[in-house]
């Protein structure tokens, strides 16, 4: 009885198993690309469009990038090869970054930079600015951290000169000091790389850099904005009247690296400690400050300093108040929000003009300030413990560069009736912890 | 931690996946399984002990039945927008019966059950893009029911099954947080049940020599789980004051109360129809609530709305006696989902199911005899938002293949 037992639920569970190669399916429509063409996918724009994470440029950071992300994701709907100008292993850690090593509280990590393995191959002419090993085969991404849209059509904005330059753009330039050379203006390289599709993500840094230095590098004219973003989206439609994506500019006030040092919150430590803020305002005039003052994260509010015969937190008294340098003021605040708003009426104008899908990047992390969960995560633009910012406070960890891509992948699909599935996110790191 | 009850037997035996609404375990008795597992209102032999007690009079032997079903259940998601599926790997599991029935005299028959009518395995791996809610659960529940029934007429039947329950869940996720190295941290949840008790009493009613009926009511039955184990793996040191080690939880899982009404009908001495309709009370299943010792995540609770709703399940079966020895047996039914939109999850991604069956029932003897079955589900493929129950969005779709064997002697 035993063995018979035995030999009909072997039988049995063979049959069960035989069964079980009949798995579910779920039907979906194939990934299409619509009305695009994307052999040849070009993506313009500044260090998010590079891949930049962790205050650099670094080999991880690259292969994360949001365009590497598109390119993955399109190469399902006939998308063609991506090339990036990736450091090879032995360099992988680029410019160098920051990695976070500790706390020294629990509100004040320990950030520590990377600097072996380093793409460092000398330095500049200028004496500062350390170049990066050279790329000079054909590539589509074409981000260079730093660019603004005023740079775009400076000749020898990437050449080695004592008076400066973007080393990023210099590693892909050849080293012929000609005009289709070394001094090759950004929006000529643009034009030759003959794009089929496009994204162009580009305007940031003519806000952003006024606002990382407390409102000490100027803003973008309106009209140098302009005229250069028109050359840009000619250069990238060109002949081959290619289609794409513009990607407006972001609220500055949505990044961590303005809103960790919750102006209000030291404020009230201050009161608690029977003083007040002071901070230097945009016309050198000290004051005290006011919750609409943005404290930068680089700044040394509160670190004990000795002021007369008194050790006093920083900012604390108004002997020691915080210098321009680390506050974004309640006017350049101002100064900020409306360039940003004036920059991205431009793009969203140049996007209609040529009929291009417009990523409305602005009102999307406007509406995750608050922040939001997907799939049992929650995510917020808190820095190290929201997952969507790395450790410079400003730029995306490779999580959140596959959430913008998914958003840009939304906008495109809906404007080109194409149908490139979006990414799993999961699957890109958020900060790692020590 | 874990009961001793439970501990007494091979822990791979009792998982079953849930394979009917919620994480309910309709895999009762191989000759009923044939017959769609109706069986409430016709006399099963000694599965009347679980399908209707009240028929449990009206065995004309004694008996002994074991059985077991081998369950493998495929479960297919994937998120929207994406053009990726994953495949939850669940293995094959062993819901399983054992009845014993005697009858003292022709009145009064005792009978004693043992099987499993909840649980749920599922096994989604550490990779899928909903780790962060669920990678494994294994649910087990097992029930012990002591039965009496007395026979008041030749027409009726009463009975009454005093049921204990114990279990055990073992829950893992990953947790949010990656080390230096980007591994990602775990979490999981381990800890047997509490002894619970409940009832199922079924009074059976022979009409006709040809119609039958019955009604049976199961009890709900809480399974609560106190000083489980939290266990955590690759958490970085930074984070580990919000994952403290030491940590217990506690927690009440409904295992819900089922009325059900059915119906006999034997055409001829050959065939016999049969069918149910069941009242599952889903919705006692309101959330999901984590009582934890320490904070976990910054918080003592962690806690998910359920919001089930009740359900009916509707049953028909028939089996065809081809002669003394063979039985041949077909059966199919339709089983409600009680999760409602909004409230999907990745440890019961459920749906509307509708089950196939066919069985045969041998007899070598007067004494000895096998059923086998095999029962086909197929739930519907659905699409849900996940919104209210912090489960995972996209589309789910189910299926599972179970053969089953039954020995049963009588005397």
């Amino acid at each position: 009885m035993k063995k018979f037992f035995y030999k009909s639920s072997m039988l049995a569970l063979a049959a069960g198993m035989l069964l079980t190669s009949c798995d579910p399916e779920i039907d979906s429509a194939n990934p299409s690309s619509g009305e695009l063409n994307l052999e040849n996918y070009v993506a313009v724009g500044n260090s998010l469009t590079a891949g930049y994470q962790d205050n650099g440029l670094y080999l991880e950071g690259q292969l994360n990038s949001y365009p590497a992300i598109l390119a993955q994701q399109f190469a399902f709907a006939g998308g063609g090869e991506f090339k990036q100008p990736l450091f090879s292993d032995a360099q992988r850690n680029g410019s160098g970054y920051l990695r976070l090593t500790g706390f020294a509280s629990p509100t004040s990590p320990t950030l520590t930079p990377v600097r072996e393995n380093l793409a460092v191959v000398g330095m500049g002419q200028d004496g500062k600015t350390p170049l990066l090993a050279p790329y000079l085969e054909p590539i589509n991404n074409l981000g260079i951290p730093g660019i603004r849209m005023a740079d775009v059509s400076t000749p020898g904005y990437g050449f080695n000169n004592p008076m400066g330059f973007n080393p990023y753009y210099e590693r892909i330039l050849p080293d012929d000091v000609t005009p289709t050379g070394a001094l090759l203006p950004y929006v000529n390289r643009v034009a030759a790389s003959n794009p089929t599709f496009f994204t162009m993500w580009l305007g940031n840094n003519d806000v952003l850099g006024y606002a990382t230095s407390g409102g000490i590098a100027p803003i973008t004219p309106s009209n140098t904005f302009q005229s250069n973003l028109d050359a840009m989206v000619n250069a990238l439609v060109g002949q081959n009247a290619a289609k794409g994506a513009i990607i407006n500019i972001p609220d500055v006030t949505a990044v961590p690296f303005f809103t960790t040092k919750a102006t209000a919150q030291i404020m009230q430590s201050a009161a608690a400690a029977k003083t007040k803020l002071y901070i230097i305002d945009k016309d050198n005039q000290m004051r005290e400050a006011k919750a609409t003052d943005y404290i930068l994260l680089t700044s040394t509010v509160g670190t004990p300093e000795t002021v007369g015969t008194n050790q006093i937190p920083h900012g604390f008294s108004p002997f020691n108040p915080l210098a321009n340098s680390e506050v974004l003021d309640e006017a350049e605040v101002a100064a900020v929000k409306a360039a940003t708003v004036d920059f991205n009426n431009k793009l969203a104008a140049a996007a209609q003009a040529k009929n291009l899908a417009l990523v409305d990047m602005n009102t999307f992390f406007n509406s995750i300030k608050g922040g939001f969960a997907q799939n049992g995560v929650a995510y917020s633009p808190t820095f190290i413990t929201g997952n969507l910012f790395s450790l410079d406070a400003v730029h995306l960890t490779p999580r959140g560069y596959a959430i913008v891509a998914n958003e840009i992948i939304k906008n495109i699909n809906s404007k080109y009736n194409a149908s490139i599935p979006q990414v799993d996110v999961t699957q890109y790191r958020a900060v790692l912890l020590p | 931690m874990k009961s001793k009850l439970l501990a007494l037997f091979g822990s791979a035996l009792l998982s079953g996946t849930a394979m009917a609404g919620g994480y309910q375990v309709n895999l009762a008795s191989q000759r009923q399984i044939g017959m769609g597992h109706t069986g409430t209102g016709i006399e099963t032999g000694t599965s009347s002990i679980f399908f209707n007690p009240g028929a449990m009079s009206f065995i004309r032997q004694n008996g002994i039945t074991i059985g077991a079903s081998a369950l493998s259940s495929k479960i297919a998601y994937k998120p929207s927008e994406s053009n990726i599926t994953t495949e939850a790997d669940n293995g094959i599991s062993t819901p399983f019966h054992v009845y014993g029935a005697y009858k003292v005299d022709d009145l009064l028959t005792v009978g004693l059950g043992v099987y499993t009518p909840f649980g749920s395995g599922v096994n989604w791996g550490t990779e899928w893009n909903g780790r962060f809610g669920l990678n494994e659960i294994d649910l087990k529940a097992i029930f012990f029911q002591p039965t009496v029934s007395y026979k008041v007429s030749d027409k009726l039947g009463l009975g009454v099954g005093f049921v204990v329950a114990t279990g055990a869940v073992n829950l893992q996720r990953v947790l949010p947080v990656q080390n230096a190295q980007g591994a990602e941290g775990g979490i999981e949840l381990d800890g047997g049940a509490k002894t619970g008790f409940g009832v199922n009493v079924g009074a059976f009613f022979q009409a006709t020599e040809k119609f039958s009926i019955g009604i049976d009511y199961r009890s709900k039955i809480e399974l609560e789980v106190e000083g489980g184990d939290v266990l955590f793996t690759n958490v970085p040191a930074a984070a580990r004051g919000n994952f403290p080690e030491g940590t217990e939880f506690s927690a009440m899982l409904p295992l819900p109360a089922t009325l059900s009404l059915g119906l006999g009908y034997k055409v001829n001495e050959q065939l016999t129809l049969a069918a149910d309709v069941s009242h599952v009370g889903w919705s006692a299943y309101e959330s999901l609530r984590f009582n934890f010792t320490q904070p976990v995540g910054g918080s003592n609770v962690s806690e998910s709305a359920r919001n089930y709703d009740d359900a009916f399940i509707y049953r028909i079966g028939a089996e065809y006696q081809l002669n003394d020895k063979l039985a041949l047996r077909a059966g199919a039914y339709y089983d409600q989902t009680p999760v409602q939109d909004g409230y999907l999850t990745p440890e019961t991604p459920d749906a509307d199911s509708r089950g196939i069956s066919g069985g045969i029932g041998y007899a070598f003897s007067d004494k000895f005899s096998v059923d086998a079955s095999f029962l086909y589900i197929n739930k519907k493929e659905r699409t849900d938002t996940a919104e209210f129950s912090r489960g995972v969005s996209g589309t789910f779709k189910s299926v599972a293949y179970i053969p089953g064997l039954a020995l049963n002697y009588n005397f």
